[in-house]
């Protein structure tokens, strides 16, 4: 099977970059990109001939027998459409770095050494496999931010390795304790979704794993790396971060806490402050991420805290999502997976990329006065496009994700759904106020004199911008595109404990 | 006869007033000499117990620890030697390059 | 008994001694200006054999000789194999360290010899007086090798500060196997595992336990008995830190091993809680104090503390695997260790002219292969995947979790989260400060034997990651072949024969 040559390429990719002659940034730079369009070709082409969704094993090896574990790559439905986003925000995030002049082979490297590790989570049915990819993305993420960054960068750095040591170290605990608990023979992901864990271990080992990843998912109160992160990274390191590692944090609550520890979800049979489960004290922090990063984004300064701040908000309905525990909900959360990491992309691509590596400032007040609508004409109609579906306008994928998310979240949760509410609000001010301040402040006074004119937005942002526009229109105009393979792959027999415990 | 335990309160009470010189001893040859003082502390120990048990093993192993003190006092003299000669002192508190 | 040649069981140490011998005999024969260059070659042909007849070993039937002194086994070949490859690196990269600095360069050689036939000594040892000697054998040479950059106060310093705390720790030591031999009157671990067994006098067999735990804990540098690790290890030559960090530490945590788990084997409930102290406190001292130090030596002797402390983690374990995930662990800290050191000793020289987090700015732009070693053995200490220390790490606290020690996982877990701050500000400094050609030293360029060293570090400890099995494979032999006999945890051993095979 092909699929597990997105890894493969992606890391040769690298190797190759790291040993190409010095001083050849085109030709790294077409490397790098032609090895992301090799690998989403991949992923298409899997995409495509798979619409079934059903589980497709790629490779299945054996590595370590006497601890039970596997080389074991497969895909089903879910995997599929987060390795097609991968795909797609790769490419993008090439385009939208063709000016990176300092160390440009090693940045590439770092980049495709991410694409690899996070191709390699997506595919991994072993979890031992999918540990050992998970904790390999924290270290290209450490340098992109640390050496090509902009704010604070070690500091931002530095504070998305250490939350991410910590979560993946909570994550390891459960694993192991899961591990163990059932026999030590294997780490097989279907094995160990098939043993009936006992119910008092599920109830504290589905929280620590749930939180493990959910920091990574950008969950409040553990979202606190996100902004900073963001803020630090440059332009490419922040696509990849909001568009695809965050969703790792998630896919890992939903494939590997909620898969696992499907009786950690019911209920503790007592009520704190009217919360009776783990699902809802997770589906409340939730719906508090979504009305708080909401609400901090509104008050922002710095434009790309703004989306730093919306995408927790938007992270935020995807764990909303998975607490829902119907149908709709997940494959909800699941679309919104897909929907976040291209706008996400797109947005920090407009802020990262057009804006500040002209304008050379980020605060929202002095952006104004430099009439940008007039100057990078093309810049603001993206981020009016990538705003209003961010917004959750029709038309585009970031509607239907949050509508499904929307009506799940009524019939689980009624009182949150409304909560929501006043998030998605807020999410049309912050969005409404962003482009004001931004791009059409003093619209109609001429550029003056002092400032001299931003070079024109490129051929490859260009692209990059279509690219993920058109993504998100066509899952908004035909959502059945994703849910077609979603919704058999919920059927799946990995998805079992869920359905018999509290699946509506 | 004397009891056992009176050799070996003798011999615990020699180790303890070799580790208390130890820890209080400034000069780096006192603070060797309670190192000794600690190693004859375990052979009495030794002796004593071969004694009580009849096992000429107890007697063995002080010959060893003996020969092997030796040895060390010679590596152990040699080191002293070369550190009196890089700082001229032989004051503890004044070895102090690195913070300790 | 099978009829094997007493002298075949201890075949590595003979030749080893043998080897270091000669050398010594040779190096006054030889005029003050001569290179000593072939004295190291010829170590190293004598190390290469040594190893040989250690993997040689492995096909001889388990077995005591001399009078019940030396038990050679799969697990005191693993440890014989471990030491005579770290001797083995250490020889390769140290070949040049004191070219043009040091004359009598072949008593370094016969010092690092000798030390490690007491390590191997040690870890054959079933009798606490062989264990005693091999200690010592082992100890007073590395005092000589601590202080070896003759002329250097920092060295002398290193040196006398080493002795003292060594010898300190070893007369508790002595003194808690005298008490030992007074509970149950011999000094054979297997006759102290029947007088644990019986039952008689556990006060004075308790008192005996702790004394050698402080001893023992004072050489594999656990806390609270490794406040001498930081100074001795900052001013001792870092090659010899390389080899003094991991080679005798191996040792002594095999004979805390055999101490442990086949003397005291009936007496866990007592060495496990004090056991589980010692590891939670070397892992949390550790990592702290590495967090505050400028100093890369220091920063990597704290850091091998808080690697202690992992490893006591397997040992609190108590059961077959728990064994097997000490002896890997050992083998892949050495590896990532040895290699750290070696690189710092080849970027500072031997005069040391790197010694600071910001001397080390930049240096990737300058010696981008020796930074890319670094950055290796780096990711290994942090644990990342695809290195021995991260599978090491996974496998020790596999075990520990097996045996129920979860609290200490998750203590030992976010530890590890918490290290990778100072390893990757380190990192951080090779690969993103600008360099600065102000600072610029002419190294000597890299000599062939240093880069086959670092090569051979570096393969061990990918091998190490990628595919642990056979290393792995014989860990779980020796564990095998060596756990029962404590004879208590064998139903365990009999419920997960999937682990053993």
């Amino acid at each position: 099977m092909m699929l597990a040559w997105t890894i493969y390429i992606s890391f040769l990719g690298a190797l190759a970059l790291l040993l190409l002659p010095k001083g050849s940034a085109t030709l790294a730079r077409s490397l790098a990109l032609l090895t992301t369009i090799v690998t989403f070709a991949i992923t298409l082409t899997a995409f495509v001939q798979h619409r079934t969704g059903a589980l497709l094993t790629v490779t299945q090896k054996s590595w370590i027998p006497s601890l039970g574990i596997e080389y074991h790559l497969a895909a089903d439905g879910i995997s599929l459409i987060l390795l097609l986003l991968t795909g797609i925000i790769a490419i993008a995030g090439i385009l939208f770095s063709w000016n990176i002049e300092r160390r440009v082979q090693e940045f590439f490297a770092f980049y495709l050494l991410l694409i690899g590790a996070v191709y390699g989570v997506f595919l991994s049915y072993d979890l031992f496999l999918l540990f050992v990819f998970y904790e390999i993305v924290i270290i290209p993420k450490y340098f992109l931010i640390a050496i090509w960054g902009s704010t604070r960068r070690e500091y931002g750095a530095m504070k998305l390795a250490l939350y991410s040591f910590i979560g993946s170290a909570m994550v390891l605990v459960g694993l192991l304790a899961a591990y163990i608990v059932a026999g030590a023979k294997s780490m097989a992901l279907e094995d160990l979704a098939r043993f009936p864990f006992p119910l008092h271990f599920q109830m504290w080992a589905f929280p620590l794993v749930f939180v493990g990843f959910a920091i990574l998912a950008g969950m409040w109160p553990f979202h606190t790396w996100a902004p900073t992160g963001h803020v630090a990274a440059p332009t490419a390191a922040s696509m990849l971060l909001a568009g695809v590692v965050m969703k790792l944090g998630a896919y890992g609550c939903l494939r590997v806490a909620m898969t696992l520890f499907p009786l950690g979800l019911g209920p503790w049979g007592f009520h704190v402050l009217g919360l009776g489960s783990w699902r809802d004290v997770f589906a409340l922090l939730a719906v508090i991420g979504i009305v708080y990063g909401a609400l901090v984004a509104l008050v922002q300064k710095d434009f790309k805290f703004v989306i730093g701040y919306s995408s927790i908000s938007h992270m935020g309905f995807i764990l909303l999502g998975l607490m829902t525990l119907n149908q709709l909900g997940l494959a909800g959360a699941v679309v919104q997976m897909f929907s976040h990491g291209v706008l996400a992309g797109l947005l920090f691509a407009v802020v990262g990329r057009m804006v500040y590596d002209r304008a050379h400032t980020r605060d929202l007040a002095t952006l104004g006065p430099m009439n940008l609508n007039k100057a990078i004409p093309f810049a603001a109609v993206t981020f009016v496009v990538a705003g209003m579906a961010s917004m959750g306008l029709p038309g585009f994928s970031g509607f239907v994700a949050e509508l499904m998310i929307l009506i799940g979240a009524w019939r689980a949760f009624p009182l949150f759904a409304v909560c929501v509410g006043i998030g998605i609000v807020a999410g049309v001010a912050y969005i409404w106020r962003a482009m004001q301040q931004a791009f059409f402040a003093e619209a109609g006074v001429e550029p003056t004199s002092m400032q001299p004119p931003l070079p024109p937005i490129s051929i490859p942002e260009r692209l990059g911008a279509i690219l993920l526009i058109g993504a998100s229109v066509a899952v908004g105009l035909y959502p059945q595109m994703l849910l077609n393979v979603i919704l058999p792959a919920l059927h799946s027999p990995l998805f079992d404990g869920l359905r018999k415990g509290s699946w509506q | 006869m004397i009891p056992i335990s009176w050799y070996l309160v003798l011999s615990a009470a020699l180790f303890s007033i070799g580790v208390g010189a130890f820890l209080i001893k400034r000069n780096i040859i006192s603070i060797f000499m309670s190192i000794e003082l600690m190693l004859n502390a375990v052979n009495l120990a030794f002796v004593a117990f071969a004694h009580h048990w009849h096992q000429v093993s107890g007697q063995i192993f002080v010959f060893f620890v003996m020969v092997v003190a030796a040895a060390e006092a010679a590596v152990g003299l040699a080191i002293i030697i070369a550190v009196f000669r890089s700082r001229e002192t032989l004051n503890v508190d004044q070895i102090n390059l690195m913070k300790l | 008994m099978t009829a094997v040649s007493p002298a075949l069981r201890i075949l590595p140490e003979i030749l080893l001694t043998l080897t270091g011998v000669l050398v010594m005999v040779t190096e006054p024969l030889l005029s003050a200006k001569t290179s000593r260059k072939p004295l190291g070659i010829f170590a190293l042909l004598g190390t290469l054999a040594a190893i040989a007849a250690s993997a040689w070993q492995l096909h001889l039937p388990a077995g005591t000789a001399f009078f019940n002194t030396i038990q050679t086994d799969a697990f005191s070949v693993f440890f014989h194999l471990l030491i005579g490859g770290i001797l083995l690196v250490t020889l390769l990269v140290s070949l040049n360290y004191f070219e043009g600095h040091s004359t009598y360069v072949g008593e370094f050689y016969a010092l690092l010899l000798f030390s490690a036939v007491g390590m191997m000594l040690m870890t054959s040892a079933i009798e606490l007086l062989m264990v005693f000697l091999g200690l010592e054998i082992s100890s007073i040479s590395t005092y000589i090798l601590a202080g070896y950059r003759k002329r250097s106060a920092v060295s002398a310093e290193a040196s006398i500060k080493y002795f003292l705390l060594g010898s300190f720790a070893t007369a508790f030591f002595l003194y808690g196997v005298a008490l030992c031999f007074g509970a149950t009157g011999s000094t054979n671990i297997h006759s102290i595992a029947t007088g644990v067994a019986s039952g008689s006098s556990p006060l004075l067999l308790a008192l005996a336990l702790g004394m050698m735990l402080i001893g023992l804990g004072f050489k594999v540098s656990a806390a609270p008995f490794h406040v001498w690790t930081p100074d001795v290890y900052e001013g001792a030559p870092a090659p010899v830190v390389g080899f003094m960090s991991t080679a005798p530490k191996a040792a002594a945590f095999a004979v805390l091993l055999r101490i442990t788990y086949t003397g005291f084997g009936t007496m866990s409930h007592i060495w496990i809680p004090l056991l589980w102290i010692m590891a939670v406190a070397s892992m949390t001292i550790g990592n702290l104090g590495a967090l505050t130090q400028r100093n890369v030596k220091r920063m990597l002797a704290y850091s091998s503390i808080a690697h202690a402390g992992y490893l006591l983690v397997a040992f609190t374990a108590f059961s077959a695997d728990g064994l097997a995930a000490a002896c890997f662990y050992t083998a892949a800290y050495a590896a990532m260790n040895v290699g750290a050191f070696a690189i710092i000793s080849y970027l500072s020289g031997y005069d040391e002219r790197r010694v600071h987090l910001q001397d080390y700015a930049g240096l990737a732009k300058r010696h981008p292969l020796a930074s890319a070693a670094m950055a290796i053995f780096l990711l290994s200490l942090i644990g990342i995947p695809f290195t021995a220390g991260f599978f090491g790490k996974f496998y020790v606290f596999t075990t520990a979790m097996h045996s129920g020690l979860w609290i200490l996982v998750t203590i030992g877990l976010l530890n590890s989260g918490l290290a990778a701050f100072y390893y990757l500000r380190f990192l951080s400094q090779l690969y993103m400060q600008p360099y600065d050609a102000a600072q610029d030293i002419s190294e000597a360029p890299a000599q062939p034997a240093f880069v086959l060293g670092i090569a051979i570090l570096v393969a061990a400890v990918l091998v190490l990651g990628i595919i642990p099995n056979r290393v792995l494979r014989l860990a779980q032999a020796g564990a095998a072949t060596y756990f029962p006999c404590s004879g208590t945890n064998a139903a365990e051993v009999h419920t997960q024969p999937n682990l053993l095979r």
